[in-house]
């Protein structure tokens, strides 16, 4: 069992986890952001997603095309150039990932990308059987095995889990370098697709007032899921309150921390500039500025934290600095999910975000 | 095309008729046993944890059963002091509780390999219960049959024909099951995910209760149409109320009516759509009048409209608005996730009863 920091452990378990979902005030307070405000934040969204789908396509085109040079001409040099063309391609897709709607949400695009969380181990279970099939493994192949199979914790799963790597199947055996090149040509094309379709999706986007919310509502279901999933859960302030890292993402390649950084930059870069020009178009100029500086400081617990999960869990030392990492985190989602939502009047509702 | 056996369906039709003169003024479901009218509905509470919670029809609390998970809907069970709720989808039981204390008499678990998905109805002597379910490694939708005078043991399995059933009510022939069939397959080894989009096959299916037969099966004008929630009118007349699986920016009917022999849907128009957000999680027939209510927590938007004619006579935004009933007197109820309840009319301005600090899930159960 991991010791537990109770000193560093009781403040932060203070601080609420339950729904980030706020009662009342939101219609009280809201003020109206005029449709050119709303239309003009549209517009600078559209092309910063447009530049982190670009950037995520190229990442996967290297990806797939490392891959399958490592597999035609195998050896250990080229085996770390996967394993960095895929980090660099997880963190393009991480920097994008709050993006919910349009070509992201077809066709379960973002699940074929990242299947997660996955607490039955169905991205082993798929692997398995796949690698110990009879049938070559193909994209097709691949696509039928369902979103499991898809996407980057697949190729993870392929390169670092530890079973996978001791058996006969290791890389580069030759039904495992199948389902590799088979997964990498599958995230190309979701990338190249995704690309294409954002470009089709352009005049519904810019035309379709409700998309404004709905790309506010994607940063803040992004934030509560890194805060209390992402975070909270592997750190145990939530659920068993047991310290585990298999809650966490990307934990069998130790990147959990890299891809929390590459979704903050993501939101940084990508949706906070419309975002501030909302805020300050509805009277919270004060507000934009503290979430600007929140984000900077949460920011700078990076590149210190971003080791192995597991590393962080059990060093007492270590653990605490994860532990000011969430707390920066609760920070600045108090500040969107809560004060600035509040602010333009945006609910992240009971029902809206998870009906039936 | 699918069975449909018109001369059942026209049997139905005359006997809901006779139902309606027979029961005069008090149509509305549960008041004969609920005692001095009350409503329940599943809520989450602001510590994350749920349950279920008791008001009378002023919105004034009455008590709050804890329940170890998020719960959906549920119905009364006729003559009786029983109140059902079953969890949501994926729901691996349901609850029964005294509706007048909210103390739990049963927790009843789902068979191995199957879910509900957070409905329910009793026949109209309260001794069998209906309860949706999904067989999910196959994706088969069934309706699991519960008989309530042996502590609710599975006595009856009916098979949909069909993926994702959701809500299902009684027609009031006492004999016709009415379920909205949503065509989506889900796994709960997947979280949610909807994993036959391009494949649904939407659909609203009258059954007869005891021998399973399909009666009818109507399909949406779209195939990704959800077809979700139903209610039915004291004549008979039915109301299904859809979910859009498309892109947002595109709108399609999604409330549907069955009279006189002939499904149709009717169309708000684009603006109307549009802020209902493809979305509608409650569908109410009102008892006692011609009107039906509509919620969208995804619009913010709750109507009224002339089940007759389509013609909508009230609406309003309500944030993440979601429930609804019917109201004695000819008005609706409607609840929302930010613990709003507000008396809907056609004919006065909306007014909120109540503001509690809790989520009330989709549904009202009176």
């Amino acid at each position: 069992m991991l010791r537990i920091a109770q000193k560093f452990l009781a403040p932060v378990q203070s601080l609420s986890l339950s729904l980030a979902l706020c009662f009342g005030a939101a219609t009280a307070t809201a003020s109206t952001v005029s449709p050119d405000a709303a239309e003009s934040a549209r517009k600078l969204w559209y092309e910063g997603i447009a530049s982190g789908y670009h950037a995520l396509a190229s990442q996967a085109e290297t990806l797939n095309k490392v891959a399958e040079a490592y597999c035609q001409t195998p050896a250990t040099a080229t085996r770390d150039s996967v394993t960095q063309a895929w980090k660099d391609a997880f963190l393009a897709w991480q920097s994008v990932r709050f993006v919910d709607f349009g070509p992201a949400e077809l066709g379960n695009r973002a699940w074929q990308f990242q299947f997660w969380p996955d607490a039955k181990n169905l991205i082993g279970r798929k692997a398995s059987s796949l690698l110990n099939q009879d049938d070559n493994v193909s994209p097709k192949v691949v696509a039928q095995a369902g979103v499991a199979a898809q996407g980057f914790p697949m190729v993870e799963y392929l390169l670092f889990d530890e079973t996978v790597n001791r058996s006969e199947n290791a890389l580069p055996a030759e039904k495992t370098c199948q389902l590799l090149t088979s997964v990498t040509q599958t995230i190309r094309a979701n990338s190249r697709d995704l690309n294409t379709e954002w470009v089709k999706f352009k005049p519904h986007y810019l035309e379709t007032a409700q998309y404004t919310d709905g790309t506010i509502l994607g940063a803040m279901n992004t934030l509560e899921i890194l805060e209390n999933r992402r975070l909270a859960a592997p750190m145990g302030l939530s659920g068993t309150k047991k310290r585990s890292i298999y809650r966490a993402d990307a934990w069998r390649s130790g990147t959990s921390l890299a891809t929390i950084e590459a979704t903050l930059t993501g939101l940084k870069n990508i949706f906070l500039p419309a975002f501030s020009d909302l805020l300050k178009e509805a009277g919270g100029k004060d507000l934009a500025n503290r979430i600007n500086a929140q984000f900077n400081e949460t920011l700078e617990h990076f590149p210190d934290v971003n080791k192995p999960l597991a590393e962080l869990l059990t060093d007492d030392s270590a653990f605490y600095a994860l532990q000011s990492l969430y707390v920066d985190i609760s920070q600045l989602v108090t500040l969107i999910n809560d004060q600035a939502a509040v602010k333009l009047g945006v609910v992240r509702g009971f029902n809206s975000s998870d009906g039936d | 095309m699918i069975s449909f056996n018109r001369r059942t369906l026209f049997k139905a039709s005359l006997a809901a008729s006779a139902v309606a003169t027979l029961s005069g003024c008090s149509l509305l479901r549960g008041t004969t046993q609920s005692g001095p009218g009350q409503l329940a509905g599943a809520v989450g509470l602001p510590d994350g944890t749920f349950a279920i919670n008791a008001i009378d029809l002023q919105g004034r609390q009455l008590w709050q059963a804890p329940v170890e998970s998020r719960c959906h809907s549920g119905c009364t069970r006729p003559s009786s002091n029983e109140l059902l709720f079953v969890e949501r989808r994926p729901g691996w039981s349901f609850y029964v509780f005294n509706i007048h204390t909210g103390e739990r008499l049963h927790h009843i678990k789902a068979e191995g390999g199957e879910h509900f998905v957070g409905h329910g109805i009793f026949s109209p002597g309260g001794d069998y219960l209906y309860v949706p379910a999904s067989r999910y490694e196959q994706g088969e939708g069934i309706v699991a049959v519960y008989d309530s005078q042996q502590n609710y043991k599975r006595v009856k399995t009916l098979e949909l024909k069909g993926i994702g059933p959701h809500q299902l009510v009684m027609h009031p022939d006492g004999q016709t099951l009415i379920v909205a069939l949503g065509g989506i397959l889900t796994h709960p080894d997947y979280d949610r995910i909807k994993l036959n989009l391009d494949t649904m096959k939407p659909a609203l299916i009258l059954m007869d209760r005891n021998s399973g037969e399909i009666l009818a099966r109507f399909a949406p004008s779209h195939h990704q149409l959800s077809c979700r929630h139903v209610d039915v009118s004291p004549g008979g007349n039915i109301y299904a109320a859809y979910q859009y699986q498309g892109p947002r920016y595109e709108t399609r009917p999604l409330v549907a009516r069955y009279r006189g022999g002939q499904y149709e849907e009717i169309d708000f128009g684009h603006e109307v759509l549009a802020e209902l957000g493809n979305y509608i999680a409650s569908v109410v027939a009102h008892p006692e009048n011609d009107l039906v209510a509509l919620a969208s927590p995804i619009g913010g938007t709750a109507l009224i409209f002339e089940g007759s004619s389509g013609r909508i006579v009230s609406k309003t935004r309500i944030k993440d608005c979601a429930g609804a009933e019917a109201l004695p007197g000819g008005d609706f109820l409607i609840s929302s996730g930010q613990g709003e309840l507000i008396h809907l009319s056609a004919h006065r301005s909306p007014v909120e009863l109540a503001r509690m600090p809790l989520h009330w899930d989709h549904h009202l159960v009176l």
